[in-house]
């Protein structure tokens, strides 16, 4: 890890030029300036490494290039706002989905019975799509005039505050017989689901799946009457607390559908990279429908916790131990204020970093995912079953997509367009980083995030031309397009591409396909 | 002895193409079995298609007699079969260390055999915090060799470990690899025709993807005809008496 830092040309060259223009702006502008730009960047650059890091090990263990990452991101941030201000519309979709999750787990044993001498040709297929169609059917079904509308809509007046109770309550005739049909749809995708799979995943799923299918499935019933408690209980808490939760919430939405989307859409797709990026695109886009069916078009606004919100007259806190005492909003750094949430924003980006890499470096999975990214094919010839960890790293990388998320809706807002924006310029850090890896990935983060806050900063000062009388205004896209620039510059000059040594082609485990190695040593990953 | 591998009329493909088209090979437990070949002839096809790496479509392969083909590698690896692949695939941003850990199946598999580990291979003592990818070549070697002794394996496939080094350091991995024999049954693919011929009991020849011959190597060392028509000229000018044990 550290020696390919050492190799990374291209990194090192994007930190000189970083360092050239922190050093121009110490000249150029008064040290609170410099300050406050650097604190921008750090904030940014915690946002993309949350977002980045996951995409680099994701992409440096299994080779995929995982473009829903920005949609689980906003994902994150609305499920961790709608905790935080409006627990009863998480509440109310909650079962839903743990009895589908309960009943395609059931179906994956029960898709071990079907008849063997189904299992090629026409009638399997068939079957598959009669399956799939009946699942669909009764989702849809289920879902009629499942209206969450007004409890969005609820959060969007009284953020933060507390939400009418009874505000959209469906009687217990209708949403029971909704969690049931639902549990249906999920047996018959389980069964459509071990039906899809190769022979190893059709083999009889193992009897303890059903019964933790049928415990989850009980769980969603359960929650049903505890809705209304639980909801008064989580509204009665600080909004301290219940900012902890909806990270915590957010994280576990996160990761849950993160490994969900990588056991049921990209394992069957390992070996063929096109595919998987086209699937993960679509499903990006399909997510961010699906959010805007529930959440509606127009974005919201979530409230500071009061941890970072006090407003009183000794603020701005002046320093930071002060801060620590009265939770000003703003801290002021020599002179300026600078929003204090944005502090937390960047401790949980460091807390993060450290977090992974002690993972990383200290354990036994640790040592796993960093052989497997070389060489996960060896990694599966050792006894280890490399598919679960693809699972563990995919949860984990979305995971913490998610708490970026969730961190970044006081501060961004939470819409639609979170995620791509904050993807792409993930994506640039990452490159710039070095695909796959770890501390590339953090080290890019921060370059995209300083490179960021100072093309805002242009953008809203203006550039003294020695020439001319005017300040030269600049559009905003310009901030934008300074990330863009710099990676365009590193792709440049980074040095010649393949070096994909014999030793170096990393064969993917993959049951049947085998050393197709040429065609995987694309021009990023053997770079770094 | 009881055959602790039985591979019987194995088809295997890559992709499209037919690599192995019947492949057969009975492994005696507790002994050295040579796989020679041409380059090309399915050497390495045959041990990924053992270890479950390219399944093979039809045939069967028994481990301890029972069938382990269609089973994941990781579950035929869990097994009690080390892998030791062509070009020594270790870890390269793993220490020494690392490289070891990583083949425990369980708690205290490495602490277990560090021992015999570093009386086969002090280098590896040596380096132990080192990343695999600072290692010469030879040691990168013996580090696959030793990874795949760290847990309780009983069938280890060797492929050719011989391979780019220099004659000195084949001897010391000549000299690993009979001392290994006393721990676990051998499969050896070796293309250094000499070493093979040093190391194995019986051996298997493969050719355009069949096993066409097989028998006592003491008997292979003397069939000139055999040799080259097989393993090719090349084969004929290396010397193809035993060297007796090497004397330390
Ligand atoms: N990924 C691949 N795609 C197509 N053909 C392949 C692939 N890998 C190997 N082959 C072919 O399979 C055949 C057997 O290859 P294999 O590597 O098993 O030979 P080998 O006996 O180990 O040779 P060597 O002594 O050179 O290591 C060769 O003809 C090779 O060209
Ligand atoms: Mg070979």
């Amino acid at each position: 890890m550290v020696a390919s830092l050492r190799r990374n040309r291209a990194l090192w060259i994007t930190a000189a030029i970083v360092l050239l223009v922190l050093f121009w702006m110490t000249r150029r502008y008064e040290p609170k300036v410099t300050a406050s730009i650097l604190l921008s960047g750090l904030t940014l650059g915690s946002l993309y490494f949350l977002m980045g890091s996951g995409l680099s090990l994701i992409f440096g263990l299994m080779d995929v290039l995982n473009l829903a990452h920005g949609a689980l991101f906003m994902i994150g941030a609305y499920v961790g706002f709608t905790t935080y201000a409006n627990p009863r519309l998480i509440l109310n979709m909650l079962p839903l989905a743990l009895a589908l999750l309960g009943g395609a787990m059931i179906g994956r044993w029960l898709g071990g019975f079907l008849p063997p001498t189904l299992k090629r040709g026409w009638a399997n297929r068939a079957l598959l799509a009669a399956l799939l169609l009946l699942s669909l059917a009764l989702a849809v079904i289920g879902l009629r005039a499942f209206d969450l509308a007004p409890l969005a809509a609820a959060t969007a007046t009284a953020t933060g505050g507390a939400v009418a109770t009874e505000l959209a309550q469906e009687a217990s005739g209708v949403y029971l017989p909704r969690i049931a049909l639902l549990a249906g749809a999920g047996v018959l995708l389980g069964v459509a689901l071990t039906r899809l799979g190769k022979a190893e995943a059709r083999r009889r799923a193992r009897a303890q799946t059903a019964i933790v299918g049928l415990l989850v499935l009980g769980v969603a019933f359960a929650i049903v009457p505890l809705r209304s408690p639980v909801e008064v209980f989580l509204l009665g808490l600080s909004t301290n607390a219940r900012f902890l939760l909806a990270l915590l919430i957010g994280v576990l939405a996160g990761a849950g559908l993160g490994g969900l989307i990588e056991v049921s859409l990209i394992r069957p797709l390992y070996g063929r990279p096109l595919y998987q990026i086209l699937l993960t695109l679509g499903l990006g886009f399909a997510l961010t429908e699906m959010v805007k069916s529930v959440w509606g078009t127009p974005g919201y606004y979530m409230d500071i916790p009061a941890f970072f919100a006090s407003s009183g007259d000794n603020c701005p806190s002046p320093n930071l131990l002060a801060w620590f005492s009265d939770h000003c909003q703003s801290i002021s750094v020599l002179g300026r204020p600078f929003p204090s949430y944005r502090l937390f924003i960047i401790a949980l980006g460091v807390v993060m970093f450290v977090a992974i890499l002690l993972l990383l470096q200290r354990t036994r999975l640790g040592i796993i995912i960093r052989a497997g990214v070389q060489d996960s094919e060896m990694v599966q010839a050792l006894g280890i079953n490399v598919r679960q960890i693809f699972t563990l790293v995919f949860a984990i990388g979305t995971g913490l997509a998610a708490a970026g998320g969730v961190a970044a809706a006081p501060f961004l807002g939470v819409n639609l367009g979170l995620g791509a924006e904050l993807q792409l310029q993930a994506l640039i850090s990452v490159v710039i980083g070095g695909m796959g890896s770890y501390i590339g990935a953090a080290v890019g983060a921060l370059l995209v995030g300083f490179a960021r806050a100072f093309g805002d900063q242009l953008v809203l000062a203006g550039i003294h031309l020695p020439w001319a009388e005017d300040v030269v205004r600049m559009s905003p896209s310009i901030a934008r397009a300074s990330t863009v620039l710099i990676m365009a510059l590193v792709l440049l000059i980074r040095p010649s591409s393949s070096r994909c040594s014999p030793a170096s082609r990393s064969m993917r485990a993959r049951p049947s396909s085998g050393r197709e190695w040429s065609s995987r040593c694309s021009s990023w990953r053997c770079t770094p | 002895m009881p055959n602790i591998l039985e591979v019987d009329g194995i088809h295997t493909f890559i992709g499209q193409f037919h690599i192995l088209e019947g492949v057969s090979l009975a492994v005696p437990q507790g002994s050295i079995t040579a796989l020679l070949g041409r380059n090309g002839a399915g050497k390495t096809t045959t041990l990924r298609s053992i270890m479950g790496l390219n399944p093979p479509r039809e045939g069967a392969i028994r481990y301890a007699g029972e069938p382990i083909q269609g089973k994941t590698a990781f579950q035929i690896a869990a097994k009690g079969i080390g892998y030791v692949p062509e070009y020594r695939a270790i870890f390269r941003a793993l220490t020494v260390e690392e490289n070891l850990k990583i083949a425990e199946r369980q708690k205290g598999d490495l602490a277990k055999r560090s021992d015999l580990i570093f009386e086969l291979f002090p280098d590896l003592k040596r380096f132990y915090r080192l990343p695999g990818g600072q290692l010469s070549g030879g040691q990168q070697q013996m580090l696959a060799i030793a990874r795949a002794l760290v847990p309780d394996n009983r069938l280890l496939l060797v492929d050719e470990p011989s391979e780019g080094l220099a004659p000195i350091i084949i001897e010391a991995i000549v000299a690993a690899l009979r001392q290994l024999a006393s721990h676990a049954t051998v499969l050896l693919v070796e293309q250094n025709f000499r070493m093979a011929s040093m190391l194995a009991d019986r051996y298997y020849i493969l050719d355009d993807g069949q096993s066409v011959h097989s028998g006592q190597m003491a008997d292979l060392v003397n069939d000139r005809p055999l040799i080259t028509k097989y393993l090719g000229a090349g084969y004929a000018g290396t010397p193809v008496t035993p060297t007796p044990e090497r004397s330390n």
